[in-house]
């Protein structure tokens, strides 16, 4: 079982004090939800588990923790420790300073998709996996379902199942089984140029600036952000149209190249807006333009636009 | 309060007879939300809906809103216009009971000590038409402040869905007014209708999770600090989700717009505690420098500070920040936390 | 940044990227005449205008 894998191996982790705490999942609300866990102690250990529905990346938590001289120990599935890389990549947090527990992947339910089928309301109080079968044991009963049926969207483009960085992995490595063919930005990229402008137009009038895209984002680990300034005022705080449209181009911009993917902007959007598709526009030009990999993907890559060579094309000259 | 029907198969006429006389506001589908915005169709508005995405607040405090206009063409004198007029009546149809609470948690903020004339000029010109919930969902829990889910407070006009009828509760004079504008409330005698309501309530009741707020007050009352604060506030990402999809929350900022000629506008818009540079001072200094104080401040707002100044509850139980929080920061859990003085 | 404005619903042709070197006039004056006579042929820009005041 992977949650006494996780057990074991944090409390060995923290009782040689080779850590001093780590991020992992702990239960949410309900059974389709989990909540981060801040573990200490080997007495906190106890709040660790693993869901089917274990979504949310934990990485760039370490963000709270810059400049002190500190062990973090991170759960991460694959596209979680692309975020690592990025975190490495961009000397934001030491690679020395984190201990990555990587967790090889073949998908994470999306609560939405199942909760349409299913209750969710309950505890989550065990699951198991049989082939591509999931049986989910809640407090309000036992429901079991295919789980090609109702991955994130994400999970069916997967490129990295296993983490591309790790201290120690929990479980077997899991081969590349699937690719991504950019269908949902091909999809926009065929429209007219009037339905290209209404389709986002009806996206960015959603757009409440609650920042929780920002906030989520690995790649967006500014010290002092641009949306934040006041002086100069670079994009107004007002919420119209306008505005929601600069402030989305500018947040892609300022990502690209160094965006891993990790779909997470597009979870945490209170208003359903597709924030990662504007990445996933650009990381799609930037595999056609320099044939690169998605960023986080291969350690060895560096940021995208921030390396030259002199074959690179140049459209603008 | 004056009480009476109106029968199910002539409610859209009702509603539209509305629509033909206001802007009507009232829970419609909008690209997979469901969101109060202006009634096209009167067909379009969602009557069974669980829970708006975003609250009326808006409204009444809109997330961005003109204040004045500021000319300054020549660099010799500032002119500065004031709106003559914020909004038109209008009818806001739909509220459930928790909602409607916080519009009258809002109120005294607004219209107290400091009058504010945007707000009170919008909250005078609409009528608000309650609806009581007939469901409730996981993360509802309006009973823990003493809310029925089916309660009228805070209504001009309040309705509930019971068999082939409505029933209807003219709350307010403004209620009256409307009631008297709109024909088609038949007043006759309700006790059955009342009966038949009363028993609606226990069932959505039975359906809510009863968060009991014993002791949370005094213990929040008593302690400034506690170890639950450090906690809960390591697992927040800072955004302004909570605070923005909350009915109650309502701080803004005060910005300038500069249209570059001399010309610009005066506006101030939705502000989230939760930001870092909330408290940010012009010299640099920040009295809530970590996520730790912001997230006890949201947190002590709601259950303790806006009942300290306002006497009436900071957080109706609408379960909306529960809903959307990215990381699961659940107030509910938090009330728990509290009570065990953890 | 060109294409993710065509993304997103601004014209083909609405913006332009070009290096010129500070040595070659001809290449400024060329661009200069080629951007404005694209951007007139579109019409006025109506993405992202601020209408307030």
């Amino acid at each position: 079982m992977l949650k006494e894998k996780i057990k074991s191996t944090v409390t060995e982790l923290l009782e040689n004090k080779r850590i001093d705490f780590v991020i992992g999942y702990g239960a949410g609300s309900d059974a389709g939800t989990v909540r981060p866990a801040f573990v200490k102690s080997v007495e906190e250990v106890e709040q660790l588990i693993w869901s089917p529905f274990a979504v949310n990346n934990l990485a760039k938590f370490v963000m709270d923790h810059l400049y002190e001289n500190i062990k973090i120990g991170v759960i991460v599935k694959g596209c979680d420790s692309r975020s690592v890389i990025r975190l490495v990549q961009d000397k934001v947090f030491p690679r020395e300073n984190f201990y990555v527990i990587g967790v090889p992947c073949k998908g994470i339910l999306d609560k939405n998709k199942v909760a349409k089928d299913f209750d969710l309301s309950g505890d989550l109080v065990d699951f198991t996996e049989q082939g591509d079968e999931v049986i989910l044991k809640t407090s309000k009963g036992e429901f079991k379902l295919r789980k090609e049926d109702y991955l994130l969207d994400k999970c069916y483009r997967c490129e990295t199942p296993t983490p591309v960085v790790y201290d120690v992995l929990l479980g077997e490595e899991v081969a590349p089984f699937r690719t991504d063919d950019y269908e949902d930005v091909k999809a926009i990229e065929n429209l007219s140029v009037e339905e290209k402008s209404r389709y986002w137009d009806k996206q960015f009038e959603k757009c409440i600036r609650c920042y929780a895209c920002r906030n989520v984002c690995s790649a967006c680990n500014c010290r002092d952000c641009v949306f934040d300034m006041a002086e100069p005022n670079w994009v107004g705080k007002a919420a119209n149209l306008s505005e929601n449209t600069a402030f989305h181009l500018i947040r892609a911009w300022h990502v690209a190249g160094r965006c891993v993917d990790c779909g997470e902007c597009s979870r945490v959007c209170p208003m359903g807006i597709p924030v990662n598709t504007l990445n996933r526009k650009m990381i799609k030009d930037m595999k056609e333009l320099f044939a690169v990999e998605t960023p986080g993907k291969n350690p060895e890559q560096g940021p995208v636009l921030g390396t030259f060579r002199t074959d690179d094309p140049e459209e603008f000259m | 309060m004056r009480k009476g029907y109106i029968l199910k198969e002539s409610f859209k006429t009702w509603l539209g007879a509305i629509k033909e006389k206001f802007p009507l506001i009232a829970p419609v589908q909008d690209d997979g939300l469901t969101l109060f915005k202006e009634v096209e169709k009167v067909d379009d508005i969602v009557l069974d809906y669980g829970i708006t995405r975003m609250p009326p607040k808006d409204l009444f405090f809109p997330q961005t809103e003109k204040m004045f206009r500021i000319k300054n063409k020549n660099n010799v004198a500032i002119e500065l216009e004031s709106p003559e007029k914020v909004t038109d009546e209008l009818v806001l149809f739909g509220v459930h009971s928790c909602d409607l609470k916080s519009i009258l948690a809002l109120d005294p903020v607004f219209t107290t000590r400091f009058p504010d004339r945007y707000y009170q000029e919008r909250r005078d010109k609409t009528y608000v038409i309650g609806l009581s919930c007939t469901k409730a969902l996981p993360t509802c829990f309006c009973t823990a402040y003493g809310i029925n889910p089916t309660d009228a407070d805070g209504a001009d006009v309040h309705l509930t869905e019971l068999g082939d009828k409505y029933l209807v509760e003219v709350v307010t004079e403004r209620g009256e007014k409307l009631a008297a504008a709109i024909p088609g409330i038949i007043f006759e005698d309700t006790t059955n209708l009342e009966a038949e309501k009363a028993k609606l309530t226990e069932k959505v009741k039975g359906e809510i999770k009863f968060i009991d707020l014993t002791g949370v007050k005094e213990v929040l009352d008593e302690n400034f600090e506690l170890p639950l604060w450090e906690k809960w506030a390591q697992k927040c990402l800072g955004c302004g989700i909570c605070t923005y999809v909350c009915p109650t929350c309502h701080c803004f900022d005060i910005n300038d717009f500069n249209r570059g000629d001399g010309v610009g506008e005066r506006f101030r818009c939705w502000d989230s505690c939760m930001f870092s540079d909330f408290t940010r001072m012009a010299g640099g200094h920040n009295p809530r420098p970590t996520k730790k104080e912001r997230v006890r401040n949201r947190f002590m707002h709601k259950l303790k500070y806006h009942l300290d100044r306002y006497n009436i509850v900071g957080c109706v139980g609408c379960g909306r920040c529960v809903q959307r929080c990215p990381e699961n920061i659940d107030i509910r859990a938090i009330i728990s936390d509290i009570k065990g003085g953890v | 940044m060109k294409r993710l404005f065509e993304f997103i619903g601004f014209e083909p042709g609405r913006f332009h990227a070009r290096w010129i070197s500070g040595s070659e006039a001809q290449k400024v004056v060329e661009t200069a005449r080629k951007v404005t006579e694209e951007v007139r042929a579109l019409g006025p820009n109506k993405k992202m205008r601020d209408d307030r005041c």
